[in-house]
């Protein structure tokens, strides 16, 4: 029990370890692609007819002269430091404008997995148990279309049908100034469904394949022999041990979500991380580029973590 | 020159189509709106940058010393009336209103005017291009200032009321770099600016408004509602959505494609603001194979301007085949030189090329998908220039990405942007030396300075034909045509009036 404990410790030491080189290689090969890639932060703000002079003037004034490897340093510095820098644009420190831009990702996040679990899960149990049948048929043929329409164009539709035809949702934005919390839900509705319906069809596809090895196992054929009700045989024995697939999906599904659902927070005009990282790219917003992708790939790796470890959980056949 | 909004100008009419409904209700009526935009301003300092986001956002917050009326003429705005000039053009003396105030309560003197046009001279784009020609600006009393010139140097006032770049007014112990309060006269105060989510304006209580009638931007400003809110709507097509559902009450730059669906929605309306600016080809004129005079012409021979604009817009309703620098109707619209336009002339495109010893190298284009109506431009470009003869290399990257290369002479030949009908020949880009493409000769120097010297407008009318003249003969740029750009309002807005950087003083909604 005692070498089953240093085992796990030491693999979670290995994996804490493992992330830190990762983020590591990841600040530096941002930080290098980011300013390798042609484009100028100044020559955006100070618009399309600003001079070359004034250009090169700014860009002494955001200390964008500097050769790269000072440039490096100083930002290295800034990290040590929990300094993750000051955006360009937006006045405020990287940390601040990720943290304003936390609130409608997350949601948006926690609504859209559980839209997608929701339907995905049952919905593939069904088709699994029901394999073969015209249900299932529809289920396989319904998955891979919504895994196949574009979320900004089922987000148009959705727009379309419920903003501007029966008007129960807003277009787009997360609410002016005296919006309160129900108001910002409400701006999330569309957004949450949509990516919902297009996410939902990765967890049908693979909790119904995994439920259909499953179902053949012994132990599931004695659970039924045994008398057992099949509500019983099929969720207690047959779900439970084919839920590390469905987790592993839904866990890379929600960190995928968490790094910013880029389309359709564009669609929206939600101003989450998506929306945030994708104007940084497009003014060349270096410190705000660099800041989300490595706090969003944090979040990734820590995510992969926890579904690692939650594999022990699910499965005590499992170790490390 | 890049800008999405700029424009107009004339002789006659602005364009400022006020629209077909009922007058205004009564003032104070209030309420607050909301606005849907093309995206997050990159500053909120109207001095710092040339975007037309900025300029038509700021222009509620701070105003000039002079604007443009409905006629484009320079009238005064924070100045009580027009400069008097003297010596010979080169000393302007500028009465100030009095009882004008800031945001914080402080009025505005000589000493904010002063301070503010002296940052201006300094860091705005369009104040470097003026501090070549002012020699000082000083406070003259409480209430008037005085600029002096080095030499006479007539753009000065169209620069003074340009709403991009602009020589705004800031109390003086506000100005920093970079800015941090936005404090200004205008008819809205800025509340807060939550990036990416909205920028909050609220009525001015002691805006001091002229008391003229209101014409274009100038004359009398009424903040009407309670509050305007900016808010970036980046997706054209939801932003359509937005105005057709009620959610926005105006909506601006929509894609022409959604005419349709605008024009048969109720409670909304498209207003069309004709011409909106010109595509261009600019070409390079400091190295590679189009420095070449020769070679320019026969880009001029090759191309077909009515392809180019119908791929690009699709729809007459939305564009105009036109070789002149400034449309019909527009004080500078002249038809100087513009039998180069329009010929689609292969043949003599290729006689051209040969003439010029064409040694059959890639001509290099640089165009961006950021800007759809550039990418389909540059694909027929490369269709009809391949007809002629010539070997081309189109390299499509993002905005950014071609907006740094574009500084490079060695990079490019070509690349394709638009611009705007500014009110002032002087402000085109494309006019200045150091604009990529680098025009500079002997016979622009000549014409562009006789044109910028004369102080007499008339005069200068007169004098801009030789300056288009040149153009043509120079070749820096094939100016594509004229194209009209779409917005929408709610049908409830009244007193909307239609110009290239909306605003929502003196306008209200019915009920």
């Amino acid at each position: 029990m005692t070498m089953a404990r240093g085992a796990m410790a030491r693999r979670v030491l290995s994996r804490l370890g493992g992330m830190i080189v990762v983020l590591a290689l990841l600040v530096t090969v941002v930080f290098v692609i980011v300013r390798v890639t042609p484009g100028d932060p100044a020559a955006v703000m100070l618009g399309p007819d600003a001079t070359q002079a004034d250009i090169d003037q700014l860009r002494a004034q955001l200390g964008l002269d500097q050769p790269m490897l000072v440039q490096y340093f100083l930002y290295l510095g800034q990290l040590l430091h929990g300094d993750l820098g000051q955006s360009i644009f937006l006045n405020q420190p990287v940390l601040s404008a990720l943290a304003d831009r936390a609130e409608p990702t997350f949601f948006l996040t926690i609504f859209s997995i559980l839209i997608a679990t929701i339907i995905g899960v049952p919905v593939g149990i069904i088709a699994a148990y029901k394999r073969g049948t015209l249900f299932d048929q529809a289920v396989v043929v319904a998955a891979m279309l919504s895994a196949s329409i574009p979320s900004f164009w089922l987000g148009l539709l959705l727009i379309q049908w419920f903003s501007v035809q029966m008007g129960w949702f807003p277009t787009s934005g997360y609410g002016g100034p005296y919006a309160g919390f129900f108001d910002r839900i409400q701006h999330l509705v569309l957004p949450a469904v949509s990516l919902g319906i297009v996410n939902s069809a990765l967890i049908v596809r693979f909790t119904r394949a995994s439920m259909l090895d499953v179902l053949q196992e012994d132990y599931v054929r004695t659970a039924r022999s045994k008398g057992m009700s099949e509500f019983r045989a099929v969720m207690r024995h047959a779900f439970k041990n084919a839920l590390i697939p469905i987790v592993t999906v839904i866990g890379l599904t929600l960190a995928l979500l968490i790094s910013g659902a880029v389309v359709t927070e564009t669609v929206f005009g939600l101003p989450g991380v998506g929306s945030l990282v994708v104007s940084a790219v497009l003014r060349r917003d270096y410190p705000v580029i660099q800041g989300a992708l490595l706090v969003v790939a944090a979040i990734y790796v820590l995510i992969n973590f926890l579904i690692d470890m939650l594999y022990v959980v699910i499965d005590p056949r499992v170790r490390y | 020159m890049i800008i999405d909004r700029r424009s107009f100008l004339a002789g006659t009419a602005m364009g400022v189509l006020a629209l077909n409904f009922p007058a205004r209700a009564a003032a104070g009526s209030g309420g607050i709106i909301d606005v849907a935009m093309i995206g997050e301003p990159p500053t909120l300092d109207p001095m710092m940058s040339t975007a037309d986001l900025v300029g038509t956002i700021t222009q509620h917050i701070f105003e000039t010393l002079f604007t443009f009326d409905g006629e484009w003429k320079t009238v005064p705005m924070l100045a009580a009336e027009m400069p008097a000039i003297s010596d010979g053009g080169k000393a302007y003396d500028v009465k100030l209103r009095e009882g004008v105030k800031f945001h914080d309560g402080s009025p505005m003197t000589s000493a904010d005017v002063v301070a503010s046009l002296q940052r201006w001279l300094a860091v705005a784009g369009r104040g470097k291009q003026a501090a070549a020609y002012v020699s000082g600006v000083e406070a003259n009393g409480d209430n008037a200032i005085k600029i002096t010139m080095k030499e006479p140097w007539a753009p000065l006032l169209a620069l003074l009321a340009f709403n991009n770049s602009a020589a705004v007014v800031l109390p003086k112990g506000k100005l920093a770099e970079p800015l941090t309060e936005f404090v200004g006269t205008g008819p809205y105060k800025l509340v807060e600016h939550k990036p990416d989510q909205y920028i909050q304006l609220a009525r001015f209580e002691d805006y001091a408004a002229r008391e003229e009638a209101a014409s274009g931007y100038g004359g009398k400003r009424e903040p009407i509602f309670d509050e305007i809110r900016f808010v970036p709507v980046p997706d054209p097509n939801t932003r359509v959505a937005g105005v057709v559902s009620g959610q926005y009450v105006f909506a601006d730059l929509l894609p022409t494609e959604a005419y349709g669906q605008l024009d048969g929605a109720s409670g909304v309306k498209p207003l069309i603001l004709e011409p909106f600016g010109n595509p261009s080809i600019v070409m390079n004129m400091k190295a590679g194979i189009l420095s070449n005079k020769k070679m320019r012409h026969a880009v001029q021979a090759a191309l077909d301007p009515n392809d180019m604009m119908l791929a690009a817009f699709g729809d007459e309703k939305f564009f105009k085949v036109d070789g002149a620098l400034y449309p019909e109707n527009y004080v500078w619209h002249t038809e100087g030189g513009v039998e180069r336009y329009g010929a689609a002339d292969a043949e003599k495109a290729a006689a051209l090329m040969k003439e010029a010893g064409y040694d059959g190298s890639p001509i290099r284009i640089l165009t961006s998908r950021q800007y759809e109506f550039h990418y389909k431009i540059a694909q027929v470009m490369v269709a009809y220039l391949q007809a002629a003869g010539f070997k081309t290399d189109m390299q499509v990257s993002d905005w950014a990405t071609l907006t740094t290369r574009r500084q490079d002479p060695s990079l490019w030949d070509i690349f394709i942007t638009h611009g705007p009908f500014v009110p002032e020949p002087a402000l085109i880009g494309s006019m200045s030396d150091s604009y990529p493409g680098w025009w500079v000769s002997d016979e622009k120097q000549k014409a562009v300075s006789a044109f910028n010297a004369e102080p007499d407008p008339d005069k200068r009318v007169a004098l801009f034909p030789e300056v288009q003249r040149v153009f043509y003969d120079d070749a820096p740029l094939y100016k594509v045509g004229n194209f009209n750009a779409l917005s929408a309002a709610s049908a409830s807005l009244e007193n909307l009036t239609v110009v290239p950087w909306p605003f929502f003083w003196n306008t209200s909604r019915k009920g």
